[in-house]
């Protein structure tokens, strides 16, 4: 049981963990009433940071302000804890699978970990405003829409990973 | 304005129709009361048993937290006193069947024991300690050749501590949620597990942190079993007690109880120990802090929580 020991990271088969994360779909629209989303809680951070700092422009802010409300704070949303469930359990499964050790970070052999944050920061940045675009991330538009047989949910499955793939070529000196 | 609130007396702002006047220092301080308690009866414990050599970290180290947790709650205690100047007459009223007096008094005789403790071991901790004047040093021998008879006193007065931050609660027949039996254990079983949470983060030793781990699971696994009587209890009770509990089952308090209290303090720390014990490497910190966060959000939810069950509906 023990693969402490093992120094190479251990990740679940890409074909089971696919399967895997559409039953879990399933299992979660059937007890929640709802698909999977991550960007959400995001949002969710975004606007409770901005109400916090300056409550007057949030509101007024067109699209922020439909987050904000007097009853409860914009964090209360089913998505944020989600997305807490899914920090917890990917240390879990990182826990079990010996992945867990200490702050590493993983990148090309061309570029330092600096770099790499860096550029990760940006791309989650761009990602956070493309999804906010598409309605949600690949997990809430993608993934769940095209679980519900939305058409919309398959053209931005297609579009990000059309789109990633072929801008994959420019960024491949951070990897390769 | 509602007139038939105002003639029926149900508009008094703070106290009709639900009583709001414990604020962030009551739960602070009964976190802080249970996590020095916690550490304090554990120090107190292996010295008892003749472990203080293997035990490092659980009898010298951690013991520090103590007196400066009492400090910091009694300090938030005096900040929630309305009349702040008059805070010494709880020492002049002696009322047996008043748990406040009881905590006072409690609080009176165990701070100090803290410090003591703490100062017996200076030298031991800072080898460069030096107190200054002879009384002192008299002193101190003189703490360390008793010892054993110091921890004896430091345990009891630690479980009453613990258990006190309950009764505090319960004490209160008007309010439904924190008037059961049940609120006495479970506050000081929660301050004991958050206790050894705390030494656990603290101790650098494999071993130790072991056999702490062990104990802490058990006080989990107890602290669990308490809530669901708790729950049970209620639901088996009157209209205003199953009112209570469903504050925490399907209503205001649901989310946030069974999420960051059972799930993240309890469950989830618990299942993390679990696999440190099977020698999966878990971060060290991690079973802790969630502990720690989890003892902060009972004491925050119970507290916010009871003062809004009421009899009168």
């Amino acid at each position: 049981m023990k693969n402490t020991m093992d120094n190479q990271p251990k990740y679940i088969n890409p074909y089971l963990g696919g399967v895997l994360l559409g039953l879990l779909i399933i299992v979660t629209v059937f007890i929640t009433g709802r698909g999977l989303g991550a960007s959400g809680a995001i949002k969710s951070s975004v606007v409770t940071t901005a109400n916090t700092i300056s409550p007057e422009s949030t509101k007024e802010n067109a699209y922020m302000g439909q987050f904000v409300s007097d009853d409860h704070s914009p964090m209360y949303t089913w998505l944020v804890f989600e997305s807490l469930g899914v920090f917890l359990g990917g240390l879990l499964s990182g826990i079990i699978f010996g992945r867990v050790k200490k702050f590493r970070t993983d990148h090309g052999p061309k570029i330092t970990s600096r770099k790499r944050l860096i550029f990760a920061l940006i791309g989650g940045a761009l990602f956070g405003i493309g999804s906010q675009f598409g309605r949600g991330c690949t997990s809430g538009a993608a993934l769940s829409g095209s679980a519900t047989f939305a058409l919309g949910g398959v053209i931005v499955m297609f579009s990000i990973f059309g789109t990633g793939y072929i801008l994959a070529y420019f960024f491949r000196k951070l990897w390769i | 304005m509602k007139e038939e609130l105002f003639v029926s007396g149900r508009n008094i702002p703070n106290i009709d129709p639900y009583l709001n006047i414990w604020h962030w220092q009551i739960p602070l301080y009964l976190f802080l009361g249970g996590l020095a308690a916690g550490v304090l009866f554990f120090a107190g414990y292996f010295v008892v048993r003749g472990k203080e050599k293997k035990m490092q970290a659980t009898v010298k180290w951690a013991p520090i937290i103590a007196p400066i947790a009492l400090v910091l709650g009694l300090g938030a205690l005096f900040w929630d006193l309305k009349h702040k100047l008059y805070f010494w007459q709880l020492y002049t009223t002696i009322r047996l069947e008043s748990p406040m007096g009881w905590g006072a008094w409690t609080l009176m005789i165990i701070t100090p024991i803290s410090f003591v403790w703490v100062a017996s071991y200076m030298k031991e901790i800072f080898p460069w300690w030096d107190w200054k004047f002879k009384f002192l040093d008299k002193f101190e021998a003189f703490v360390i050749k008793y010892r054993v008879y110091l921890a004896w006193v430091m345990m009891i007065y630690s479980i009453i501590l613990g258990v006190y931050t309950g009764i505090l609660l319960s004490a209160f027949n008007a309010r439904p949620l924190w008037n059961t039996s049940i609120l006495g254990p479970l506050f000081l079983v929660s301050g004991f597990s958050t206790g050894l949470a705390a030494t656990i983060w603290i101790s650098k030793d494999e071993k130790e942190r072991k056999i702490l781990s062990r104990i802490d699971l058990i006080f989990i696994f107890v602290e669990l079993f308490l809530i669901v009587h708790l729950f049970m209890g209620f639901l088996a009770g009157s209209e205003t007690a199953i009112e209570a509990a469903r504050l925490f089952l399907g209503g205001q308090f649901t989310v946030s109880f069974w999420v960051f209290v059972v799930l993240l303090g309890l469950i989830f720390p618990a299942t993390l120990e679990t696999l440190e014990l099977w020698g999966y490497h878990v971060p060290k910190w991690l079973p802790s802090a969630l502990i720690l966060f989890g003892g902060f959000m009972f004491r925050f939810i119970m507290v916010e929580a009871g003062q809004i069950t009421r009899y009168l509906y």
